[in-house]
Order: structure tokens, then sequence, then C-alpha cells
């Protein structure tokens, strides 16, 4: 038994239909193979980045399971096979599934903060003469003020 | 005269960075997290060159490994904007 972190690309108007159904499909697939899930996670229906067996667009489900390495071809293979799949991403996790996801929750939060960080430098540069650019109050700097 | 120095202090800045990753000290990269690996692509959806991004030798590679798994899962663009 080895973690892994599966990522199933589902046909969005099946899933709106019955969602349920789509995500029994997936979840009873992982299970046949002798998959232990984890964390199931359904990401809303987005837009893709190009046409995937014509679709543009996409419902995502991420599974985290563990299952024995033996089964993972055939279970990628039998992803072919059914119609509601239209991709599939298994990776294999060098860590547990539970030090893993506290990993990726630490990612996240380091890219918030370096994005926010980010944000704060670009309005900084953006200041110097920009139209946002906080002014000081008008005749406060006043030319000849000094003399 | 400030033309120089402006340009030297540009220089400098850009010269004192490291690479973004070992900068934040994360350990790895995901390749779900398009909104980071976006910024290491042009705008016709290239990956960015070590020189460009800035990224170390590992992170690079992993880099580039992420934004391969992303554009197979249709997360981002193989081409085009």
């Amino acid at each position: 038994m080895h973690p892994y972190e599966g990522m199933f690309l589902v046909d969005p108007t099946l899933h709106a239909a019955d969602s349920e159904a789509v995500e029994t499909t997936v979840k009873s697939l992982l299970e046949k193979h002798g998959a232990k899930i984890q964390k199931f996670e359904r990401w809303d229906e987005r837009k893709l980045a190009f046409e995937i067996k014509g679709h543009k667009r996409g419902v995502y489900l991420l599974v985290y399971f563990e299952m024995p390495g033996e089964n993972v071809d055939a279970m990628r293979r039998e992803t072919r096979i059914i119609e509601t799949i239209l991709r599939q991403m298994v990776i294999r996790l060098d860590e547990d599934i539970d030090t893993y996801l506290v990993k990726s929750a630490a990612y996240y939060e380091t890219m918030k903060v370096e994005a926010e960080a980010r944000r704060n430098r670009r309005e900084e540069q953006d200041g110097f003469g920009g139209r946002d650019a906080p002014r000081a109050p008008y005749g406060s700097s006043a030319p000849g003020g000094e003399y | 005269m400030a033309i120089k120095e402006k340009r030297d202090k540009k220089f400098k800045r850009v010269s004192a960075r490291r690479c973004r990753f070992t900068r934040l000290g994360v350990e790895f990269v995901d390749w779900k997290d398009t909104g980071t690996l976006q910024r290491l692509c042009t705008g016709q959806g290239k990956i960015l060159g070590r020189k460009r991004s800035g990224s170390c030798a590992g992170f690079q590679r992993r880099v580039s490994l992420a934004i391969k798994r992303a554009r197979y899962m249709g997360l981002m663009p193989y081409v085009g904007s």
C-alpha cells in the first residue's frame, strides 16, 4: 500500500446532471482496485485551458488514497474505458497522506503571504507618480514655501 | 547622474534576488498551484528559462515538471493565451 494523489477530470454535463453518480463511479473504481480513500475533494466546474475530448469546461475530483502499487496501472487503464472520466493523473506521494496535506497547507500559506507581499511591493512601485499614489495635501508643497 | 543612480539601483535589486522558492523555504512546487506556475510562464504559455525566472537548478526542474503536469490536466495551456 502506497499513498497516491489522484486527479480525475470528469465530464461536466454528466456531473451537473448527477454529481453523486459520477463521484461514486470514481470512488468505486478506486475501491475496486483496493484503494483506501482518505480525502475526496471536488473542484467546481471551471474552464479548461484547451478543449479535451470535445469539452471546454470540466469538473476536477481530487482524491488522496492508498493503494497497492501493482493495481495502479490496471486502474489507470480502466479510466480510459469509463466515459465520464476525461483525463486522469495519479502521482505517488513521497510521504504519507497526512504529512503531505499538512505540508501542502503550509505551502499554500507561504504562497499566499508571498502574493500579498508582491502586491504591496507593486503598489509601492506604482505609487511613484501613479494615479492612485497618495498625494500630499494641496498647497503643502507649494514652490518657494521654504523661503 | 540621476539616471546612472537609478540604473545602478535597479541593477543591484535584480542581482541580489535569489531563487524565489529557496528564498521562501518551500520544499516542493505544487502542480495544482496554477497561480504561481502562471508567473513562471510567458503570456504564450512557454516556460520561462532559468535566467528569466531566477530559479535554482533543483527548482527549475520541479517547476517544469509541475507545469507539464498542469498542462496535461488542462489547468494550463500548452500554447497561446
